[in-house]
């Protein structure tokens, strides 16, 4: 029937909303290919599941309490190899789209949007191509300079920035946020080179200076 | 109602101080009046006693005087007969030679049938009768000093003319009778220097009256000067609290609007529209659900689903033009990204947005601060400014984070556009705003174009990140 992926995918389905959840879950039982794995209604659960679940791929809201979609992205691609994040949300400022991609997010879609369109940017995803609904595509043709904002620093490494400069190590870093010490350096390593930085020491600085920490 | 209890509470003072100062003036026109009426009452009595004393005191003089002159000349009249012309004429050189006063003191002699006998300043009245010399009142002058004379002396005042200067005044004579010879012998002194120097006295007293009422009006006016400069001070100081007051409040009346917005804003994009986004999909499972059981699409449905889009889109237009929720998910300069975007698709104004490379550092009320000034300076380069290029830099110094808004069109008058601008928020507001969280606020504008700047100090949001990152993580260990 499609030419994406023949196997099934299997979905972990995040809102906050669970009326949504239950309209979008009708709409996707009725294609065989998709296996709903599990529901979350906030990013800190979305990690949870993801974690122990350890879907294909996982349709992701933004507004959402707690951590929102896009920080929980950046988290689950982290920490949770071959997972794909599609995200699902109201919002088609093209700030949200560059910030999902930065997180690491492989499309985006509006939730106005039909179940087929949802159909096929799962499918898609899962065959590890990108999908924008064609509103977001429109968006990002009309601003060019979305790729180009990519020396900013994610939330993630902002997170990780601030326990630096507080005077953790990396490995303190690791322990504190259950991730590998090899994660930390590697965000450490972005950071230095998105902020043209060479040493630990400006790196803190920069933290203060931003009002990210006291002094 | 806050508003006109606050007026009240402005005006009383000003009150308080009308009446005061209304309450001295009484008392000084009141002590005025009193004082000078006082003064000329007294001044009256005190002249009429000196008036009294100084006539009794010339009274006691002629008299004397008199005396003295009969008793100069009583050796000759004493023994001499009437017809003795020699003894006459001795007595009448005699007192012909009397004089004191300087030239207004003289003694005058008639017989009882009004002729003159010596006269030493008027000459020409000796030989000649006087008997009916009339003053103006009708008062026969000689026969009334003869009469007085004959009933053994008394004084009468008459109108004569003073010699030293030759100007009629008013004369008090005394006459003394010598009854052997049917002689009046009489003096007189002139009474203007009594009248001179009452009217010195007079013209003292009203001296000092002028100088007390002067001093009242003095220390009235003072007074009142003092009370007022008193009053205006503490009602410019209270007026000055007052203001910070209504300032304060009415950054709060805002931060609550504000608050209000985003959670309202909220509720629409997370509940509401939700909510409509399942029913979408309902209506979808639905048409799914017939055309899996070969049936066709009603049109109502069709139209259902398209009536829903529109809603959604409406509400997350009214929810987004309440608060940008973009604000809260990305931050302010995702937040102003999205603006500027915007701003150029409508208005084809170039923004160039010098950001830093963090995000998430302020918090909700510092961010919808700044990005509502971001807003508004748009809103006032559209209307007015005629700008091709908007400049926004949001960037740290060592205390600061400064935002400022820079566009290259050819200004506006500040004073008329820093208050409401028309459906904005007004930029004297949003100074407030920025005032209320410490921070700075300027705007300058000439031709060559508008900056309008913002600072916040950084302490306000130091640490905001860090703490709101343990708190999730603290979220997240729960």
């Amino acid at each position: 029937m499609n030419q994406l992926s023949n196997t099934t995918t299997s979905l972990l389905l995040v809102d906050d909303h669970p009326m949504v959840q239950g309209g979008l879950s009708a709409c996707l039982s009725f294609y065989e290919d998709i296996d709903i794995v599990g529901f979350a209604t906030d990013g800190q659960d979305a990690l949870d599941k993801a974690l122990t679940l350890k879907p294909d791929v996982i349709l992701m809201d933004i507004s959402m309490p707690n951590i929102n979609g896009i920080d929980a992205t950046e988290i689950i691609i982290e920490q949770v190899e071959n997972t794909k994040i599609l995200i699902f949300s109201m919002h088609n400022n093209p700030e949200f789209v560059k910030s999902a991609i930065q997180a690491g997010a492989s499309g985006y879609i509006l939730k106005d949007t039909t179940s087929e369109e949802v159909y096929y940017a799962i499918k898609a995803i899962a065959s590890g191509k990108t999908h924008f609904s064609s509103s977001i595509a429109k968006v990002l043709i009309e601003n060019p300079n979305v790729a180009r904002d990519s020396e900013k620093l994610t939330t993630r490494e902002q997170v990780i920035l601030s326990y630096i400069a507080q005077g953790n190590s990396s490995k303190e870093v690791a322990k504190i946020l259950n991730i590998s010490y090899r994660t930390v350096e590697a965000h450490r390593r972005n950071m230095k080179t998105k902020l043209d930085i060479h040493t630990l020491a400006e790196l803190i600085h920069y933290a203060v200076n931003h009002g990210m920490v006291e002094k | 109602m806050i508003t006109i209890n606050i007026e009240k509470f402005m005006i009383l003072p000003v009150r308080l101080f009308i009446i005061a100062g209304l309450q001295v003036l009484l008392t000084a026109v009141i002590t005025y009046f009193f004082v000078s009426n006082e003064y000329r009452d007294l001044s009256q009595q005190s002249l009429e006693t000196l008036e009294n004393f100084l006539i009794e005191q010339k009274k006691q003089e002629i008299k004397n005087y008199t005396s003295l002159a009969v008793s100069a000349v009583e050796h000759i009249y004493l023994p001499s007969t009437p017809d003795n012309h020699v003894a006459k004429a001795l007595v009448t050189n005699v007192l012909d030679n009397m004089l004191y006063n300087g030239d207004d003191g003289y003694f005058f002699i008639y017989d009882n049938k009004g002729n003159s006998i010596a006269h030493p300043k008027e000459p020409f009245r000796i030989g000649e009768n006087w008997w009916n010399l009339e003053d103006e009142k009708g008062n026969k002058i000689i026969q009334i000093l003869i009469s007085n004379a004959q009933k053994g002396g008394d004084y009468f005042r008459y109108p004569w003319s003073r010699p030293s200067n030759k100007q009629q005044s008013e004369k008090m004579g005394y006459s003394m009778y010598l009854k052997e010879w049917d002689w009046m012998i009489g003096t007189g002194v002139y009474l203007d220097d009594v009248n001179l120097q009452l009217s010195k006295l007079q013209f003292e007293i009203d001296e000092h009256i002028n100088k007390t009422k002067k001093i009242i009006l003095a220390i009235a006016l003072s007074s009142i000067f003092i009370i007022f400069t008193f009053g205006l001070v503490v009602n410019l100081r209270q007026k000055k609290q007052t203001d910070e007051k209504i300032s304060e409040l009415g950054q709060k009346i805002v931060n609550v609007q504000d608050e209000e917005n985003r959670l309202i804003a909220r509720d629409l994009h997370d509940g509401i529209i939700q909510i409509l986004v399942s029913i979408k999909y309902s209506l979808e499972a639905t048409s799914m659900f017939l055309s899996k059981s070969k049936q066709d699409k009603p049109e109502p449905l069709n139209h259902a689903e398209t009536n829903l889009t529109i809603a959604i889109q409406e509400i997350r237009r009214i929810s987004h033009h309440m608060h940008p929720q973009i604000l809260d998910e990305l931050g302010l300069s995702a937040a102003i990204d999205a603006l500027s975007s915007d701003f150029f698709k409508r208005t084809g104004i170039i923004i160039h947005f010098e950001k830093p490379s963090v995000r998430k550092l302020l918090p909700d009320f510092i961010n919808t601060t700044l990005y509502r000034i971001v807003q508004e300076s748009l809103i006032n380069t559209e209307k007015h400014a005629k700008a091709e290029n908007v400049y926004i830099k949001l960037k740290f110094d060592r205390r600061w984070l400064i935002l400022t808004i820079a566009d290259d069109g050819k200004g506006f008058d500040i004073e008329s556009k820093v208050e409401v601008s028309d459906g904005g928020i007004g930029l004297r507001n949003l100074a407030e705003r920025v005032e209320y969280h410490l921070g700075e606020f300027s705007i300058k504008s000439s031709d060559k174009g508008t900056i309008i700047s913002a600072k916040i100090p950084k302490s306000s949001f130091v640490n905001y990140f860090n703490k709101k990152t343990i708190e999730d993580n603290h979220e997240s260990i729960k």
